[in-house]
């Protein structure tokens, strides 16, 4: 028996054979199955840009406009999670109420899918020194910390408003905000490598493009997508 | 469970939406010092009028209250508990004293909040809780759940906990905790419950605590004693259809003209017995609805039923104590299921002839194992009728 930590029941984790024989230690789920399934992957047809879920198309409006400011040269992003309710309450006790130990919970979500992929870095998105300081943890590192190696390139300046707090005009025209930490040290492989931008929720697809920009000035040869666990 | 943050600080869960306490953080609190004027006007502007049996229980719970003496008050469902509080609040607040009424579920609190303000025209009271943020004040009538409870210290000369049978109240020892905090040291304290826990029966035995009891309805008649009906095969078959003798128990409470409240165990079920009922019912004209917690238009589908606008509502265990409908009948579906406790199948049997002029109505426990919990339910309520 284990207790949830979303709903604080107890629940008995599922057992599966493949674990059971395989030598890699698989992780233990923290949520149980009723909690699980509030939340709901994108599935059918998406835009093959963001992988917003849409009835029909292949881009999505909000991408249209995208491909008007960067012809050519959209951000492909990935995403496996719907935007609904349940993953809305998640984000509100993680982030704004600073419940750390939720990040287990957003692994889970996308653990599976990230160890599967192969870029050379993974950056990511970075939490503004404020909200760091208020909540004693950065959002994002936290999360994919534990998953995968990753490369902090990105700084955030101080002063710069928490895109939640905005309606969608106002996320449009956010500023850029990024910039290099010329700190860390590179290889020089970067210059030409895969690099994956990581952060919680796609919406407006102004911080990934903000990132990606800053991260296209020094690197104009790297290939650059993001990931989002939402879109 | 401990959960620490990265600086390896521990942080409490229990009380995070409450704003984060970690290590190292300063509480600071104090004992209130807010003064009220003793006024001659009780401030009670309800005109009803209670039955010989529950003036009683508000006599004894007055004179318990000027002795400071801690009330259990035990009173069946459809009783009248909240009428039974009017005298005691207003002796409170006569004295110039703070009183608060606490309760586990924000519905609960939806609900009284009216019935006070309404009893208690003139004087401001004070509302809490999780969906409705705001500091809280000094208002010398506070209603709140049990919850907000962990905002007050030594604050309240009386403090009444509604329904303290129910989650999340129920074995939490933070609400505990709360909850003997935000009394004051001389001040008194009444649970009111129809279905007692145990804890609360130890404190009785010792001596601590005074049982009140109230074993007849307002209207003077018995609780209905629910039915019990044994079924072999699933509720829901591999083809998401209903079981057909489920069905004509569905089809003659709908036959008999009640509005019909069904139980289910999970949200996810919600959906698929609306469907099959659908399918097999064959009729148009009758409406029939789903409601649970996370649903968005939950006020406006109760007050549908409430009003006889939906004939049939399937819920959770959201409906399951503080609402009345009138007239209404209820089947429980899976009344084996671990999400019902003896508490909640007390309550839920509860529901049923409220109403003066329909005090008796049918109350049906569908089950595939016959659990402790529906025993018990049904003995605890063959009791109250003795």
């Amino acid at each position: 028996m284990r207790t949830c930590l979303l709903c604080e029941q107890e629940f008995v984790p599922p057992i599966y054979f493949a674990p059971i024989f395989s030598f890699k230690q698989s992780r233990s789920t923290r949520i149980c199955s009723h909690c699980l399934q509030k939340f709901q992957k994108l599935t059918g047809n998406y835009c093959s840009f963001c992988h917003k879920e849409m009835d029909q198309g292949l881009v999505c409006l909000d991408c249209k406009k995208w491909q008007q400011m960067y012809p050519n040269n959209v951000l492909h992003n990935h995403a496996l999670y719907h935007y609904n309710l349940a993953f809305h309450d998640l984000m509100v006790a993680y982030k704004r109420r600073g419940d750390y130990v939720l990040r287990e919970v957003l692994q889970e979500l996308c653990y599976e899918y990230l160890i599967k992929t192969d870029y050379d870095y993974y950056v990511p998105v970075p939490t503004s020194p404020e909200h760091q300081d208020r909540r004693q943890f950065d959002t994002i590192f936290a999360v994919y910390g534990d998953i995968l190696p990753l490369t902090p390139l990105l700084k955030k300046k101080t002063g710069s408003h928490a895109q939640g707090e905005k309606n969608k005009q106002e996320r449009l025209k956010t500023p850029q905000s990024f910039f290099i930490d010329s700190a860390v040290e590179l290889d020089e492989s970067i210059k030409t490598g895969k690099i994956l931008i990581l952060d919680d929720i796609y919406t407006t697809g102004r911080t990934l493009y903000h990132a990606r920009d800053c991260l296209r000035r020094d690197f104009p040869k790297a290939k650059i997508e993001s990931f989002s666990i939402c879109r | 469970m401990k959960y620490k943050l990265p600086s390896g600080k521990y942080y409490c869960r229990g009380c995070i939406g409450l704003g984060r306490a970690s290590e190292g953080n300063w509480l600071i609190r104090l004992p209130a010092t807010d003064r009220f004027e003793k006024r001659k006007n009780d401030g009670l502007t309800w005109q009803g009028k209670l039955t010989p049996l529950q003036q009683e229980i508000s006599d004894q719970l007055v004179l318990n209250f000027r002795e400071k003496k801690s009330s259990l008050v035990h009173a069946v469902t459809g009783a009248g508990k909240t009428e039974m509080l009017f005298q005691l609040i207003a002796t409170c607040l006569s004295q110039g004293k703070r009183a608060c009424i606490a309760t586990p579920r924000i519905d609960v609190v939806n609900e009284l909040y009216p019935r006070f303000q309404a009893a208690f025209a003139q004087i401001e009271i004070g509302k809490y809780h999780g969906r409705e943020y705001k500091e809280p004040g000094l208002e010398q009538l506070t209603i709140c759940t049990t919850h907000q409870l962990m905002k007050f210290y030594q604050a309240f000369d009386l403090l009444v906990i509604d329904e303290v049978d129910s989650f999340p109240y129920v074995g939490n020892a933070e609400l505990h905790f709360a909850a003997k905090n935000a009394v004051k040291n001389t001040g008194m304290r009444a649970y009111l419950t129809a279905t007692p826990t145990n804890d609360l029966l130890q404190e009785v035995k010792k001596g601590t605590i005074q049982l009140l009891k109230l074993n007849r309805r307002f209207h003077g008649g018995l609780l209905p004693v629910p039915k019990e009906k044994l079924f072999i095969k699933p509720f829901l078959n591999k083809r998401q259809q209903i079981h057909p003798a489920l069905l004509t128990e569905i089809k003659k409470v709908i036959l008999s003209k009640h509005p019909l409240l069904i139980f289910v165990p999970r949200i996810e079920e919600i959906p698929t017995y609306l469907k099959t009922l659908q399918d097999k019912l064959k009729m148009k004209e009758l409406k029939m609805a789903g409601v649970h917690a996370q649903d968005p238009q939950r006020l406006e589908k109760v007050q549908a039923f409430r009003e006889r606008k939906l004939d049939v509502l399937l819920t959770t265990t959201i409906l399951e104590r503080g609402v009345t409908f009138k007239n209404v009948w209820v089947i429980i579906i899976a009344a084996d299921d671990a999400i019902y406790t003896t508490a909640s199948l007390v309550q839920i049997a509860g529901r049923v002839g409220r109403a003066q002029e329909d005090p008796t109505g049918l109350v049906l426990y569908c089950y595939h194992r016959y659990t402790k919990n529906i025993r018990t339910s049904i003995k605890q309520i063959r009791e109250m009728n003795k």
